[in-house]
């Protein structure tokens, strides 16, 4: 066996499960997607070729376009909430202070527990009848009367504050890995030439996190659009839609959740569903690249 | 070192996994991993030959603690070495049977009520039982054989065991405290006296009215179609005289219900709750009045042992009259047998065990469900669960025929509907496009072949069977 | 707050100092209003485990009825009921199964396929690294479970916890990105060394490369094993059809519905602080682990 022929054979080895694996169970299912979103498939019996049926439906369909403006607004408040928040808490850590590494560890903690289990606490504790929540907020005079933290009105605050609670430490910390990666002479430099606090803080951290801050942006972009496993728990995306997010949509039209009386699997539907959500998902991604690029120019 | 071989022998798993897809030893290999699986109960070997294994499941939980006792005793006696193996499924159960019947895990005999059956036969998950079917058994249940609900183009799927009758069940401290006599018989009543509750108790927290708004199908569909069926309609939005959906009548009730929601009538956070938490806050004394099955007295005995006063009375109605009947709902179907089963034999063994007269009457006795079997109910003596005497059959109880189940495009109509009672919106708009929704799934259905629909112009509530 | 927020070293301190324009009291307010912030936030990260700890303590009723902050009475009874009525020694067992495959299968899978891409050059390469890296952004939600399902169904492994194994640790690029890392601290004249002392590729990285790079084993490790312990919708579809199967989180959820009818939410409780509990202990245990490797993560 020549030489090269031998490499190659090693090669292939190696990568032989990696590669099988990603395209068995990662990419076939995008292909079978991209198939059924053409028929009328409900899980079992013939599936029914109907061209663009299932996108026409989609045009029209209410439920998930409502779902939709229901993903922005809960990764809008997310990301409005988590970033500043992160960012201060990250630049705070900075400064070591005593009890910082304590302090960074707490704040770190809702990073390894399961979104799924958590979310079952939640939904325990913001219960407007008898949860923690409301029982101290009374307690503490700063309201009088319950609050229905899971009703209409309050449940998207609520699940954004929980989703809120799992994401902070996280981007705290890769926010404080670019703080430390700032050269410090930079600073006694500034300093040297008089600059005050708030100053070095615009023109030197800033400018110089920016690198770190627009990949954190673009992960938590991503993972606030995706997320819904903590919504399903808690809310299963109600009452009356308020907290329906589409990749929760989606799940709900495969798999119906605790529904009293049987709704048949959309399969072909839910194709396009994924689809479009992917879609919407790939476009921002894409749009906000494209801003960030546009913004180092101008830097 | 140990990590490696860990990891090299998950490799050559994966490997001969994908190896073994077109491979010939398909049902040996599932076989012996469901065996592993399961851990259920060891069998001494017998001798003669191999038990014959079966399946039930079920996703009823009130009655496990029986259903397991009869299981054993079936085991234990049975002349024929089967072996009946019980999994009590959750929430989820609908979706469990479609993913096994489409991964070769069916069970053998499988729990069917009237809201999943047609689907099963639809879906071809269930053998007809009528070759089976003795004389005796024909005699036994052959009043309650009833089109789409057991019997499907004349086959026969399933027999009828209990029924739930649905009740308004009411909390009488409550109402004595506010000065109402008795449990309303129309909504208006239902909506001053849920307004009345809440004033003299709001200040305690108590509240006229709740639901489990959680999943609004599951409140209406045990709430307004209870409703509906003794005002004289159809409870889950289907005409039995033109063979079409129409809402109207439930855009009538829902009217009341958003009164209630406005007077600020229902429990605070209603809209998130499920039925147990709902009950644990009835029985603490929280909640005036609520409506739901003939399980509620089970549960208050076991589950939430509760110190006040209930019962159960009839449904108030749309104007007070009763133009139709109280729906008998889940009646009609207990067990099934399995299309893809193996030993559909061994099965029917089963069945006909649990079919037994013994078996029935105790179920009834226990409080498990209401009998629906003349000769049962003629035998049974009622059971002695408190608050159970407000479920009995009366005169007002009735089975009704099925109506067709469909899936619309967008929101079905206990959101659709629930959207309009706690927000706003406009009700003549909203029924009439559930209405043309609803009929869309339903000529597309029936063109598919999925069922069919004879409008029935005769069709009388108040006599819903026929005679 | 921004004040605080300077690196402290000496010199920057000395020339703050000098400086009179903030007085020692503005300085003591911003110094009380930074602890504050910073405790509270520390109390609302703690507060909804500090619950579930105090509520896995409570009777069913003091746990309905809500109210009390602390339980009347600690009942440690609801942990041995937990484990044993609710089932939560099977669900145990299942996550540990799936957490310990998971992680080792991913580690393997990656760490192969991260060697190679890192030491050599084959045809298809890029092609390779960014579909990698595509698998990490495209999301198309729930709906690749039932492609995914049926291929399971067609190996039978869907009657067993395999193939969630089998799906979880399909999903290693995250990993193959962070041993790819881990590799290019590690000198190729290792490898170079070793190859001219005789020994072939596989034997090379199997006895010389890999216990190098066992440190990042375990840093990447960590992650896979978190990933697999909390994975929720994937167990919870796939174990529809078998409930001796499901793992903690899916039990745990499902509890909600209530596991005999009723809904004990003290038990609920109690088992979620079981299953919290490992990754916690973990993490306390590699606390800084898991915050070098985030945080290393944005640096690369």
């Amino acid at each position: 066996m020549s030489f090269k022929w031998k490499r190659l054979g090693e090669n292939s080895l190696f990568l032989f499960p990696s590669i099988i694996l990603t395209a068995v169970l990662g990419i076939y299912p995008l292909f079978w997607m991209l198939r059924y979103m053409f028929y009328d498939y409900a899980g079992y019996g013939e599936a029914l070729f109907v061209g663009l049926d299932n996108f026409r439906r989609l045009m029209r369909d209410g439920l998930f376009w409502e779902s939709v403006g229901n993903t922005f607004m809960f990764a809008g408040g997310k990301l409005l909430l988590t970033l500043p928040l992160s960012l201060l808490l990250a630049v705070i850590l900075n400064g070591k202070l005593r009890g910082g590494s304590l302090l960074r560890g707490i704040y770190f903690m809702p990073t390894v527990i399961s979104t799924a289990v958590i979310s079952v606490v939640f939904y325990t504790i913001f219960n407007s009848y008898n949860g923690m929540v409301n029982t101290l907020l009374v307690k503490l005079h700063l309201i009088s009367q319950p609050v229905d933290w899971l009703g209409p009105k309050h449940a998207m605050l609520t699940v954004i504050l929980v989703a809120v609670w799992g994401a902070v430490g996280n981007y705290m910390l890769l926010f404080l890995a670019g703080l430390q990666s700032i050269p410090q002479d930079l600073y006694e430099s500034a300093s040297i030439d008089g600059a005050n606090a708030g100053r070095r803080f615009l023109h030197i951290t800033l400018p110089m996190l920016a690198p770190v801050a627009q990949m954190v942006m673009m992960l938590a972009i991503i993972a606030s659009l995706k997320g819904y496993e903590s919504i399903m728990v808690i809310t299963e995306g109600g009452p009356i839609g308020k907290t329906e997010v589409m990749y929760l949509y989606l799940y709900k039209l495969l798999f119906p959740v605790s529904t009293g009386s049987p709704v048949a699997q959309q399969l072909g539907y839910g194709s396009a569903v994924g689809f479009a959500s992917a879609a919407i998902v790939g476009a921002i991604t894409g749009l906000y690249f494209f801003l960030s690029r546009k913004m180092n120019k101008v830097y | 070192m140990r990590k490696k071989w860990l990891g090299l022998g998950l490799s050559f798993m994966l490997a001969a996994g994908i190896a073994g897809c077109g491979g010939n030893d398909n049902n040996g290999t599932s076989d012996a991993t469901n065996g592993k699986s399961d851990g259920g109960t060891a069998t001494p070997a017998s001798e003669k030959s191999q038990p014959v294994q079966l399946k039930y499941w079920t996703d009823d939980r009130h009655d496990q603690e029986y259903i397991k006792e009869l299981i054993n005793k079936f085991n234990e006696t049975n002349g024929d070495n089967i072996q009946v193996e019980l999994t009590v499924m959750s929430e989820n159960y609908t979706q469990s049977v479609d993913i096994a019947f489409s991964s070769n895990q069916a069970p053998d005999v499988l729990r069917l009520k009237s809201a999943n059956t047609s689907e099963f036969v639809k879906k071809g998950y269930l053998a007809p039982i009528d070759g089976y079917l003795t004389d005796d058994m024909k005699k036994k249940f052959g009043s309650l054989l009833i089109d789409n609900v057991n019997r499907f183009d004349g086959k026969v799927y399933s027999l009828a065991n209990t029924g739930l009758t649905m009740r308004l069940v009411y909390n009488k401290d409550l109402f004595a405290k506010a000065g109402i006599e008795k449990p309303p018989v129309s909504l208006q009543e239902m909506v001053d006296d849920a307004k009345k509750i809440t004033e003299v108790g709001k200040s305690e927290g108590i509240y006229g009215f709740a639901l489990n708004f959680k999943n609004p199908k599951q409140a209406f569909d045990r709430s307004i179609r209870e409703i509906l069926s003794l005002s004289g309609y159809q409870g889950l939005g289907f005409d039995m005289k033109t063979g079409q959906f129409d809402f109207a009548p439930y855009s009538q009730v829902i009217k009341y219900f958003k009164q209630m929601h406005k007077d600020g009538s229902i429990l605070p956070g209603a809209e998130t709750l499920d039925i147990d938490p709902l009950r644990a806050q009835f029985a603490a004394g929280k909640i005036g009045m609520y409506l739901s099955f003939s399980t509620e007295p089970g549960v208050y005995k076991d589950q939430f042992p509760t110190e006040i006063n209930w019962a159960g009375a009839l449904a108030p109605t749309l104007d007070g009259q009763i133009k139709g009947t109280s729906e008998i709902v889940s009646a009609g179907t207990w067990l099934g047998i399995s299309a893809k089963s193996a030993h559909q034999e061994a099965a029917w063994k089963f069945m006909q065990y649990m079919y037994g007269d013994d078996v029935l009457k105790t179920y009834h006795e226990k409080g498990f469900g209401i009998a629906i079997v003349p000769s049962i109910v003629e035998q049974a003596k009622n059971p002695d669960t408190n608050g159970m005497e407000g479920f009995l059959v009366g005169d007002h109880d009735s089975l009704w025929p099925a109506a067709p189940s469909v899936t619309p495009e967008g929101s079905n109509y206990a959101d659709a509907f629930f959207k309009y009672m706690i927000s706003d919106g406009d009700l003549k708009t909203i029924t009439a496009d559930l209405n043309a929704r609803y009929n869309a799934a339903l000529s597309k259905a029936v063109e598919k072949g999925e069922f069919t629909v004879t409008p029935n112009p005769a069709f009388d509530p108040s006599k819903p069977q026929g005679e | 707050m921004n004040e605080q927020a300077l690196p402290q070293q000496p010199g920057i301190r000395e020339k703050n100092r000098a400086r009179p324009d903030s007085g020692r009291a503005g300085r003591v307010v911003g110094r009380t209003l930074m602890w504050l912030f910073l405790l509270a936030t520390a109390i609302l990260t703690l507060f909804p485990l500090m619950m579930t700890i105090s509520g896995s303590l409570k009777t069913g009723a003091e746990m309905m009825t809500g109210g009390s902050l602390l339980p009347a009475k600690p009942q440690f009874a609801n942990y041995t009921e937990a484990w044993k009525q609710a089932n939560f020694a099977r669900y145990t067992w299942n996550s540990v199964f799936v957490s310990i495959m998971v992680t080792a299968g991913t580690l393997l899978v990656a760490s192969m396929a991260a060697y190679v891409v890192d030491r050599r050059d084959f045809p298809g390469k890029s092609l390779y690294v960014t579909v990698q890296a595509s698998m990490m952004f495209i999301s198309v939600g729930a709906i690749v479970l039932r492609p995914q399902f049926d291929l399971m169904v067609m190996l039978h492994l869907n009657t067993t916890l395999w193939g969630v194994i089998l799906i979880l640790i399909s999903a290693h690029s995250s990993t193959f990105f962070m041993l790819q890392g881990f590799f290019k601290a590690i000198p190729r004249e290792l490898d170079e060394a070793a190859m001219v002392d005789g020994s072939g590729f596989i034997r090379t990285f199997f006895r010389i490369i890999l216990p190098l790079l066992i440190p990042g084993l375990g840093v990447a490790g960590l992650f896979a094993f978190r990933h697999a312990w909390n994975e929720y919708i994937l167990p919870l579809v796939f174990t529809m059809t078998n409930p001796q199967l499901q793992t903690l989180t899916v039990g745990l959820a499902n509890l909600r519905y209530g596991s005999s009818a009723a809904m004990q939410i003290h038990l609920m409780m109690a088992g979620a602080c079981l299953s919290i509990l490992p990754m916690l202990l973990a993490y306390i245990v590699a606390n800084k682990t898991f915050i070098q490797v985030t945080a290393g993560s944005v640096k690369g």
